[in-house]
């Protein structure tokens, strides 16, 4: 048995992809603490996202990945008892000052999740929907932004026709692909990706992480996942967690093919978690 | 399967039938007792409605489709003159303004207890609600006839004529000398006593709203309101729609409390300030003094509210199925 988990070799890492070079940080956490009331989830968690640049979290269930998300985007603010201390900045910003407008910072750091999530209404209006919330633009242009978005969102052939159909009445693929698209639409700097594909067939799965690597070359995208695999195929660097703790972030080849923590080096190969 | 072959083995293929014909025969016991459950309710409105339109055969052969019209009211003249329009105005009007006051207060109540309300205010409310729905009618008539009746003439009735003065239409919607005992008195008593049911039917139904799907609104940059406008009503509009349907059907039927406060008079006024009657408050006014036609008339009143709460109803689906066609389903 224990042979076995030997030659379970790591993912490889996707073909030809070399460390890009180092990216300015647009997002900084400094000793970044999070309480669920008087659960102590997320430990000194210190990392900066690079600009237009893929970071995967991995780690088992419970260590606190879709925490650390939900913090960039505040969405913990919704829930009373839960809160985070420490320093965390989107490029100048204090994204835990308790004064910031949140609607905004929303609009700056978009969240994808892992259940596709359609407005209920019409295909259009779920794109149009986020748009109008900060602009006032014409129809036309409303038009040309939506295709834009659709297209962003690798959707606009199978859609184009039925614009008007509920987006429920889309495929869960379709869905996800929808949800990104709408949050692509409100031009935001930062994507966060909870577990997308997870609902997903491997097909639509593949579309949307090819998606993902469109999407980096104009937005810095943080990415939580269970699978391995698509960590290593998305990302540029990765951040391993557990229990809550960041045990290690690397360029994600190095992660992958020679992690420098035990606990690392344990998960990877499949040996818990 | 193998466990089943294994008990036809050791108790013989004629055993097995004949278990299997008793619980056949619970089945058809049991078929047949649902089954009679649910004819017992088509038998039941069957036998009301023929009972309401044979008592109130004589007052139709008497005035024919005119009752609809006829705004007079005099069982004591000879012949009798009766009809319906004052009653049927007063219990559309009084139903029409106490959905007006209702439905917007009672959504906002559920907006408030479910997506906003710190958690500790969030039980006295919600109980205050349910508590409501439990005060028996008449208190809220007697409420209406002592406290809310004298405020209403005294005060609002002053207020309103003020504003409204020379104002074409509203000038008299509320005009007229102030009465404790009027349309509006009635139709305030029913929009709190519906008030309840749309709002405990709401907040289940907001409740059903996936947190994940606010959280995507709120995830564009949706402020509360936007997130309630645009995804949580949207979402729950069929369970919002029959709670408002439910809360019109007791509107509709209401009689007590209104009977106490709406001061019983058929005559029609444009002044919702002033004295009118609702079918089910004409009746339970008039019953027990009535006799031959002006009884069979009241019968007919009773079978007009019937089948005045069915067009309702029947509307309020139509109206549902054609917001799912709008919604592209």
């Amino acid at each position: 048995m224990s042979e076995m988990s030997v030659s379970v070799s790591a993912p490889t890492v996707h073909p030809g992809s070399q460390p890009l070079p180092e990216a300015p940080a647009k997002v900084i956490a400094r000793n970044l603490n999070f309480y669920y009331g008087e659960h102590h989830a997320l430990k000194n968690i210190n990392l900066a996202l690079g600009t237009n640049r893929v970071t995967a979290f991995i780690g088992p269930s419970g260590c606190g990945k879709s925490t650390l998300l939900r913090i960039f985007n505040r969405m913990y603010d919704l829930y009373p008892g839960q809160r985070a201390t420490g320093q965390l900045l989107l490029d100048h910003t204090n994204i835990l000052d308790p004064k910031l407008d949140l609607n905004l910072l929303r609009a700056r750091v978009g969240m994808v999740f892992q259940k596709p999530t359609p407005f209920p209404m019409t295909i259009y209006e779920n794109i149009a929907f986020g748009i109008r919330l900060y602009e006032k633009i014409s129809k036309s242009e409303m038009d040309d932004r939506v295709e834009k978005a659709l297209r962003g969102g690798a959707l606009w052939n199978e859609v184009k026709d039925k614009l008007n159909a509920s987006g429920l009445s889309l495929s869960g693929g379709q869905q996800q692909r929808l949800c990104i698209a709408r949050t692509v639409a409100v031009r935001p700097e930062v994507i966060l990706f909870d577990e997308p594909c997870s609902a997903l067939d491997p097909i639509s799965t593949a579309k949307v992480e090819e998606l993902i690597q469109e999407l980096s070359e104009n937005y810095t995208i943080a990415i939580v996942t269970h699978n391995m695999q698509q960590a290593a195929r998305v990302s540029d660097k990765t951040a391993f967690m557990y229990l809550g703790e960041l045990i290690e972030f690397d360029d994600t080849s190095k992660i992958f093919t020679s992690p420098s923590d035990r606990r690392t080096q344990d998960y990877i190969t499949g040996r818990f978690g | 399967m193998a466990v089943q072959s294994d008990v036809v083995d050791d108790a013989g293929p004629y055993d097995r039938a004949k278990a299997l014909s008793a619980f056949k025969l619970g089945d058809v016991t049991f078929y047949w007792i649902t089954r009679l459950s649910a004819i017992s309710v088509l038998l039941i409105l069957g036998g009301i409605i023929i009972s309401l339109i044979v008592g109130a055969f004589p007052a139709m052969k008497e005035y024919g489709l005119s009752f609809l019209w006829t705004q007079r009211w005099a069982p004591s003249a000879d012949p009798p003159v009766l009809g319906a329009l004052g009653p049927m105005y007063g219990t559309l009007v009084t139903s029409f303004i106490a959905m007006l006051i209702a439905i917007p207060v009672g959504l906002g109540i559920a907006i408030f207890l479910t997506e906003l309300c710190p958690q500790w205010l969030r039980r006295p409310i919600g109980m205050a609600v349910e508590l409501l729905a439990g005060i028996p009618s008449i208190i809220y008539g007697m409420w209406g006839f002592f406290v809310l009746g004298p405020f209403l003439a005294n005060t609002f009735q002053p207020f309103m004529i003020r504003v409204f003065d020379g104002v074409p239409v509203l000038g008299a919607i509320f005009a007229g000398p102030p009465s404790y005992l009027s349309l509006f008195n009635a139709a305030l008593i029913l929009a709190i006593m519906v008030l309840p049911f749309i709002t405990s039917i709401s907040v289940d139904v907001f409740k059903t709203v996936p947190p994940v799907l606010k959280e995507a609104a709120y995830g564009v940059g949706c402020t509360t309101w936007e997130v309630v406008r645009s995804v949580v009503i949207p979402y729950t509009r069929v369970g919002i729609i029959g709670g408002v349907m439910l809360a019109l059907g007791r509107a509709l039927g209401e009689t007590m409390a209104v009977t106490f406060i709406i001061g019983n008079s058929f005559r029609i006024s444009s002044s919702i300030f002033a004295p009118g009657t609702t079918i089910s408050a004409a009746i339970a006014s008039e019953f027990a003094e009535s006799d031959g036609l002006h009884q069979s008339g009241l019968i007919l009143l009773g079978l007009l509210l019937f089948v005045l709460t069915f067009f309702v109803l029947a509307a309020a689906r139509l109206m549902l199925l054609r917001l799912e066609q709008k919604a592209g389903k």
